[in-house]
């Protein structure tokens, strides 16, 4: 099918002899088999055309470099946002040399559906009979040649986390991959109803295969043009044959239909179903009694009483747990950094540049920009990915959703949405990617921008820098509960600004599961990997050029034109200003900044900010950091998956709601007397 | 058994064993039959159409002339033509961009073609053991072909059945239909169980989404929580278990069983 693909090919992000892909349902242990097959040299690379992240690593086996593309996981072949619809492109027209279905044992039917869609399809097809392990503890057994036989593909019984036959996936991986591709009329047919409608379309489609001279469709396609699959037949009305056959296909549809008062595609994901209940009965064996305490422990942490404490509960616990030990290493970072790498920057740069301002312009960047990033980078980010994986493995996450959908409802979204959210508490760049999930491009839109009023790690530094260490604690509190109150307005007011309704919230509850550690740990490692490529360069960049400006005496002239504007509006000093404006690089260099432009301007006694700003405009100041428009990576992440417009919009409405919202509290504070 | 019935039944199997996939010897006893036919003397167009429009209006909610085109296999004029001769006959009433109602007569007849092509379903796969997915097309020739009296000894044979093979329900002689009960999923207490019964709504992918997690009529639902406030629900479908949020659950119709 390659010569019908527009589609550009994947292989070329890697050096490997051939392409294989891993499908499956979701949190069927995909990943921790990519993991182990691949190790940490997997890369992330960006579908052609969609923004859907893909990693794809090289797993070497004898003296083959084997390709592995770890597809999103869906249910099926019929996708309803973004991510999915990459997995079934991707299936569709990537030509894999093998496609490795990971399948859950525990859950055999419902894993199946998807297996016969994609057998349906006619590429080879490997089964990585996963979870064994947990299946036969459940007492389940998978008679994995009982399932062969029948499915008539590879069936290897796997144990992601421990490693086991992942050597002999491999082999066989190899094995489907090197051998010649089989007719697909060879291919196995599955009972479903309406074989002889099938049948027919089978053969005007096998002419139309020899008029357009293309390798052979399998029959499996069939199913799927009279189903309506908008993607196969668009590769058919390509030619006049094609179209001929389309419309063939869509008579077949409206007989089918006035037949049994059914759409098509409900009439064969029944059959499909029904199919793979047969196969999962007689593949699979009953030989002991489930476990009660899974089911009780999963009724708490949904049932309101105990789900809503149990979710503050955990949340405590995981903002303390990156508190303290986010706090140690950025205590310890800070020392090493001040007597390690400080004195050795200065030596170097200062004896290799003789000047002295170019020098001091260079070790913005490389002294203070770096250590910018890796001081909110390590201690925060990297602690926050840590939980979140740990939240995510357990499959507790799901039950959050659960919990808060009738809340995130009142803001035009669903409970699934709360995920990336609590993603925009470490960044906000990762969170906004992660609403490929959500269905739509108004539930995407919203909470987008619900995402870029959520504090991220490096504001959440700002507050508590500037106003939990110098104003007091609960000071800091009250900006995070303005700054939830604008978020749940500013929800509740886009709901019923933006057309249309959400599409309701649709998730699979997982069991709880004990996370594996390397899994967590390979999990985190990747985002912070991903953070810190985006982060670095932007920072070390932006800070030389912040260096620049303020090393050529530039920006005191921007404060004099900045100043009245900023005191009128704000009541905040005019450094303050220029700490805003270029806190877009990144938002925790507007602290960083007024430190230094305080004692510039002020003299080196100003190193505490309370004695050139009062702890109301500290206050005023955090607030403002904490809502105002987000730093250049967040802008670019959500132009590129928003477009430019909604971006600009965005943008606008941010600095509205942050000035405003300063505004009123500067006056409200100054009238009240607080301070 | 009144004399002319059995013998128009004995035709009908007749017909049935021997030459069901002769269309053209069918079309030739159903003119026989039509003379044998009781009261009213509906023709077969009328039939097809007042029976077509209730059973869009079961699915859809409503009948259009494009769906009654595409289903009758039609040009959209011929469907204008028909449809305005049988509003002349009171049978339907049309509106203004909301497609074509049934008058209570019009219903009266649609029922009893339907009755009569249920019931026709069902004998040709229990007593033929026809595949249920070919039965349509048949039942479609022989629903005009039967009188009432060779209906009514059809009933007593097939002992009574309350739904066709595919599952709908079968119009009583009175003309009453009896339509299962189905109601939303989000209606189901917790540990209440379903069969699903139909997902309705007009969003293609989201149908088939749900499909393709296993939500497809005939399933056994289990209710396993249920959050307040119209939270979502979780439900339990062959061992997997789902959040559904309020909205979707609605869609989902089912039979408490």
């Amino acid at each position: 099918m390659s010569d019908l693909s527009c589609h550009e090919n994947l292989r070329k992000n890697v050096q490997a002899d051939f392409q294989i892909a891993l499908a499956g349902n979701p949190n069927v242990g995909k990943s921790a088999i990519f993991n182990r097959l691949t190790g940490l040299s997997a890369i992330t690379a960006n579908y052609p055309g969609k923004t859907v992240e893909l990693n794809i690593g090289v797993a070497k086996h004898k003296n083959h470099r084997i390709a592995i593309v770890d597809l999103p996981g869906t249910y099926g072949l019929d996708p309803v946002s973004e991510d999915q619809l990459v997995a079934k492109q991707a299936l569709l027209f990537q030509n894999f040399a093998a496609v490795v279905v990971v399948v859950d044992a525990t859950n055999l039917e419902r894993n199946l559906y998807q297996v016969l869609q994609i057998i349906d399809l006619g590429v080879p097809v490997i089964i990585a009979l996963n979870l064994v392990d947990c299946a036969a503890r459940k007492g389940i057994a998978v008679d994995e040649h009982e399932l062969e036989q029948i499915l008539c593909v590879p069936v290897i019984p796997t144990v992601a986390i421990t490693g086991a036959g992942l050597k002999h996936l491999l082999e066989e991986i190899v094995a489907v991959a090197t051998r010649p591709p089989t007719d697909p009329e060879t291919k196995t047919r599955f009972p479903y109803a309406y074989s002889e409608l099938l049948d027919g379309l089978h053969q005007a489609v096998q002419e139309w295969d020899d008029l357009s001279a293309t390798t052979r469709l399998p029959p499996g396609f069939c199913s799927r043009l009279i189903e309506g699959d908008t993607d196969i037949e668009a590769i058919m009305q390509r030619t006049l044959a094609g179209r001929k056959i389309v419309e063939l296909a869509r008579t077949f549809r409206t007989a089918i239909e006035l037949k049994e008062n059914q759409s098509t595609h409900v009439i064969f994901a029944r059959e499909r179903q029904r199919v793979a209940h047969q196969i999962a009965q007689t593949a699979t064996r009953s030989i002991g009694m489930r476990e009660e305490a899974a089911v009780l422990s999963r009724h708490y942490a949904v049932w309101p009483p105990t789900a809503i404490p149990l979710m503050f509960g955990v949340f405590i616990a995981a903002f303390g747990f990156m508190f303290f030990v986010g706090g140690f290493l950025s205590d310890l970072l800070g020392w090493f950094w001040a007597s390690f790498v400080s004195p050795i920057l200065q030596l170097v740069v200062y004896s290799t540049l003789r000047n002295d301002v170019l020098a001091k312009i260079l070790l913005w960047g490389l002294d203070g920009g770096v250590l910018a990033a890796l001081s909110v980078g390590i201690p925060f980010v990297l602690t926050f990915y840590l939980v979140l994986a740990l939240l995510e493995d357990t499959g507790y996450l799901g039950n959050v959703a659960y919990v808060t959908d009738s809340l995130m409802r009142r803001l035009g979204l669903h409970g699934r949405s709360i995920i990336p959210l609590i993603m925009g508490l470490g960044c906000n760049v990762p969170a906004i990617m992660a609403t490929r999930v959500l269905t739509t491009r108004r539930e995407r839109l919203l909470a987008s921008t619900l995402i870029t009023l959520t504090p991220c790690s490096a504001r959440i530094a700002v507050v508590l820098g500037a106003v939990a260490y110098f104003v007091g604690w609960q000071y800091a509190l009250g900006i995070f509960l303005i700054d939830l109150a604008v978020i749940g307005v500013i929800g509740k007011a886009l709901k019923l600004i933006l057309p249309g309704d959400s599409a309701g919230l649709i998730m699979e509850m997982f069991p709880f599961r004990v996370p594996s550690l390397g899994s967590i740990l390979k999990k985190t490692w990747f985002r912070f990997r991903a953070f810190v490529f985006l982060a670095f360069p932007i920072v070390t960049v932006g800070s030389v050029l912040l260096g620049g400006l303020y090393e050529l005496g530039i920006l005191r002239l921007l404060t004099e034109i900045s100043g009245p504007v900023m005191y009128a509006i704000l009541g905040l000093p005019a450094v303050a200003g220029i700490a805003l404006l270029l806190g877009i690089l990144r938002k925790e260099l507007t602290l960083q900044l007024l430190v230094a432009l305080a004692v510039m301007q002020y003299g080196a006694s100003a190193r505490s900010l309370t004695a050139f700003m009062s702890p109301a405009q500290l206050f005023v100041f955090a607030l403002v950091v904490t809502l105002y428009f987000p730093c250049v990576a967040t802008m670019s992440v959500l132009g590129r998956e928003l477009g430019w417009k909604s971006t600009v919009a965005i943008m606008i409405g941010d600095i509205t709601i942050a000035l405003g919202i300063g505004a009123i509290s500067f006056h409200a504070l100054t009238f009240l007397q607080l301070f | 058994m009144q004399p002319d019935a059995a013998e128009g039944f004995s035709r009908l199997l007749y017909i049935l064993c021997f030459e069901t996939r002769e269309i053209r010897v069918l079309v030739v006893r159903t003119t026989t039959a039509k003379m044998t036919r009781g009261e009213e003397n509906q023709s077969e167009t009328v039939e097809m159409y007042l029976q077509t429009i209730y059973r869009l209006k079961e699915t859809h909610g409503s009948a259009r002339t494009s769906s009654m085109a595409s289903s009758l296999g039609v040009s959209m004029g011929a469907v204008t033509n028909t449809l305005a001769s049988l509003e002349k006959q009171g049978l339907v009433q049309r509106r203004a961009y909301r497609g074509v109602d049934l008058t209570p007569r019009g219903e009266t007849v649609a029922l009893r073609v339907l009755r009569r092509h249920r019931l026709a379903e069902r004998l040709l796969t229990e007593v033929l053991g026809m595949k249920w997915s070919e039965v349509h097309e048949l039942a479609c020739r022989l629903e005009h072909a039967m009188t009432d009296d060779v209906i009514e000894a059809l009933e007593k044979l097939l002992r009574n059945p309350k739904t066709c093979p595919h599952g709908n329900p079968i119009p009583t002689s009175a003309g009453k239909i009896k339509q299962a009960k189905s109601k939303p999923l989000n209606k189901l207490k917790p540990t209440q169980k379903g069969i699903l019964e139909k997902v309705v709504g007009e969003k293609a992918d989201l149908l088939r989404y749900l499909a393709s997690l296993g939500l497809v009529p005939g399933v056994s639902v289990r209710v396993e929580e249920k959050a307040p406030f119209d939270g979502p629900i979780i439900v339990n479908v062959r061992g997997s278990r789902y959040a559904l949020g309020q909205q979707v659950a609605s869609l989902i119709r089912v039979r408490r069983s």
